[in-house]
């Protein structure tokens, strides 16, 4: 008999069926229509932008439902495809053939990460277009405003699309990581939306840290700020709004931060799914 | 050669947080030869699907070995040319039937350029070349089962395992199945089939193993268990009245016991079979 080695087809395989058939579940056509629904939707209420200029309304609300609606969308696809696959048995015709288990693992989040990647792309692409519209019109209205051009800033948002998008990965191979053990995928999604609750207040346990004296409490907390990434790091949103250049360098190790945190969970996951009995 | 190898198997299970074991697989020793029609029967936690499992690699022995053409089953490499198809598989509803045998196919490792010929044949063969490019959610309960069937078959494997393969299906659609499997095993292909209907063995399997409480009670050729001892049977036409009473006497004469008289019966789901003559068509709707 030949050797099986791991397969990045076999992954890719995985990965491509993981997506197709989370499409076809049209979780993601919906919540791309709603969180569309409430980017356009923010066009009637620029009225109220308590202060804020009309463009950095529309990106904070815009980026606001990318994300809601993508930690949704992060959390439910994994717990449901994953844990679908194990409740209906169909993971045992997968895994009867010459397929290893961390093939499977890596190949679901793959998918995941995927169908992640066109709900940020397509919520950015439609927030810049949102933009690029008002702008031009605000433009026409005010031009000795815009003397200088146009001041959306387009290549920084396309970054922040994709730190967002770096984010909801963590998330989502957070969730898988919980799938790979939990009985049911109710459970793996409510996991997954404490775990983004926990990952948001992180920046808590640092602040913590800084003024606990007792040495097993700040032990405890330093812990607690290794194990949940701090999900903070990645609205960056706010700092373009606020003015500070995006560098791609600020953007690199965002990724390598997340990359750590991805490798990390699924290896967890991997270890998991791998003892778990079928 | 042997198929599958399995010597002294025991599988135990903790079910709760007080650890208190259940042996699911007890001392299990046992031989399949390459190109036999096995039968696995047994009541309800008898220990078949583990048993199954083990073969697969799915679940680890506690003690004891099992190898797959002469490979540990643990190891990935044992399930090159296994196929399997799992008790009433329920696959994606969102996939078209001929996209899922594609992704097992490939996944199996089938060159790009084969698997459209391949999978359209296979699926052709179980019956369901009119609904290949239907969702699987629109199939029917014997249709799932044929397209499982078809995945378990695209990579025509050496060794083929079928888990209550006519879990739910009717007489027609079971006779179908059953035809098929009579055809793999005309190719000189193993199959291990799991079972609990002991006419269906008997009707398809060169040797049957029983399985009670985790341990292997009973296990040989079909002939040979099925067989009444000391005992032939004679089977005639209607016999003309009062010829019963003539035979009976001479058969004493000649110191031959009589032990009565029976009329030969037809299982009655040869009956249904017979009458319908056909499997459950292809562009059936769900039910």
């Amino acid at each position: 008999m030949k050797r099986v080695a791991f397969s990045p087809v076999r992954v890719a395989l995985i990965a491509g069926n993981t997506f197709r058939e989370a499409v076809r579940q049209r979780l993601l056509v919906v919540l791309i229509m709603v969180a569309a629904t409430m980017v356009g939707g923010a066009l009637f209420f620029r009225d109220f932008h308590f202060g804020s200029s009309e463009l950095k309304f529309l990106e904070d609300v815009g980026f606001g439902a990318v994300t809601f609606f993508g930690a949704i969308l992060a959390i439910v696809a994994p717990a449901q495809l994953f844990c679908g696959d194990i409740e209906r048995r169909t993971v045992l015709t997968v895994l009867a053939k010459p397929v290893w288990r961390a093939e499977f693992i890596i190949g679901k989040l793959g998918g995941v990460l995927l169908l992640l990647l066109v709900f940020c792309t397509a919520m950015t692409a439609l927030l810049a277009g949102l933009i690029a519209w008002r702008e031009t019109g605000l433009m026409a209205a005010h031009p000795d405003a815009f003397e200088a051009g146009r001041k959306a800033a387009y290549a920084a948002l396309a970054l922040c699309g994709l730190a967002q998008w770096l984010k909801l990965g963590v998330l989502a191979a957070l969730t898988l990581f919980v799938a790979s053990y939990a009985r049911s995928s109710l459970f793996a999604m409510m996991a997954g939306f404490f775990a983004l609750v926990a990952c948001q207040l992180q920046y808590l346990a640092r602040d913590f840290y800084g003024v606990v004296e007792s040495g097993w409490a700040r032990g405890g907390v330093w812990l607690l700020g290794l194990v949940l990434p701090d999900f903070q790091l990645f609205n960056v949103a706010e700092k373009v709004a606020a003015g500070e250049n995006l560098s791609v360098g600020v953007i690199g190790g965002l990724a390598s931060y997340a990359l750590a945190y991805m490798t990390v969970f699924s290896g967890l996951a991997v270890y998991c799914f791998r003892h778990r009995k079928l | 050669m042997h198929a599958i190898e399995i010597d002294g198997l025991t599988r135990d299970f903790a079910p709760d947080w007080r650890g208190a074991k259940v042996r699911a697989l007890d001392g299990v020793t046992l031989r399949i030869h390459e190109g036999e029609v096995v039968g696995l029967l047994g009541p309800n936690g008898s220990g078949k699907s583990t048993l199954l499992k083990i073969i697969l690699g799915l679940l680890a022995p506690t003690a004891g070995q099992c190898r797959v053409f002469g490979v540990p089953s643990d190891r990935v490499e044992a399930r090159q040319g296994v196929g399997f198809l799992p008790e009433a598989p329920d696959f994606s509803p969102h996939l078209t039937g001929f996209e899922l045998v594609c992704f097992h196919a490939r996944l199996g490792g089938m060159a790009r350029a084969a698997v459209k010929e391949r999978v359209e044949e296979v699926i052709a063969r179980v019956g369901l070349g009119e609904a290949m490019h239907r969702r699987v959610g629109t199939y029917s309960k014997g249709m799932r089962q044929r397209i499982g069937l078809a995945q378990a078959l695209v990579l025509d494997p050496r060794l083929v395992i079928l888990d209550e393969p006519t879990c739910g299906i009717d007489p027609s659609g079971a006779a179908e199945i059953s035809t098929m499997i009579r055809r793999l095993k005309m190719r000189g292909g193993t199959v291990v089939l799991s079972s609990h209907l002991a006419g269906q063995v008997e009707d398809l399997c060169d040797r049957v193993v029983l399985l009670d409480r985790g341990r292997l009670v009973l296990q040989g050729s079909v002939a040979e268990l099925t067989r009444r001892r000391g005992q032939a049977a004679l089977l005639v036409d209607p016999l003309p009245d009062g010829t019963l009473g003539e035979l009976r006497d001479w058969l004493q004469a000649h110191g031959v016991g009589f032990h009565g008289v029976e009329t030969p019966r037809t299982a009655l789901d040869r009956v249904i079979w017979d009458k319908v003559g056909r499997g459950e068509p292809a562009g059936a709707g769900k039910s």
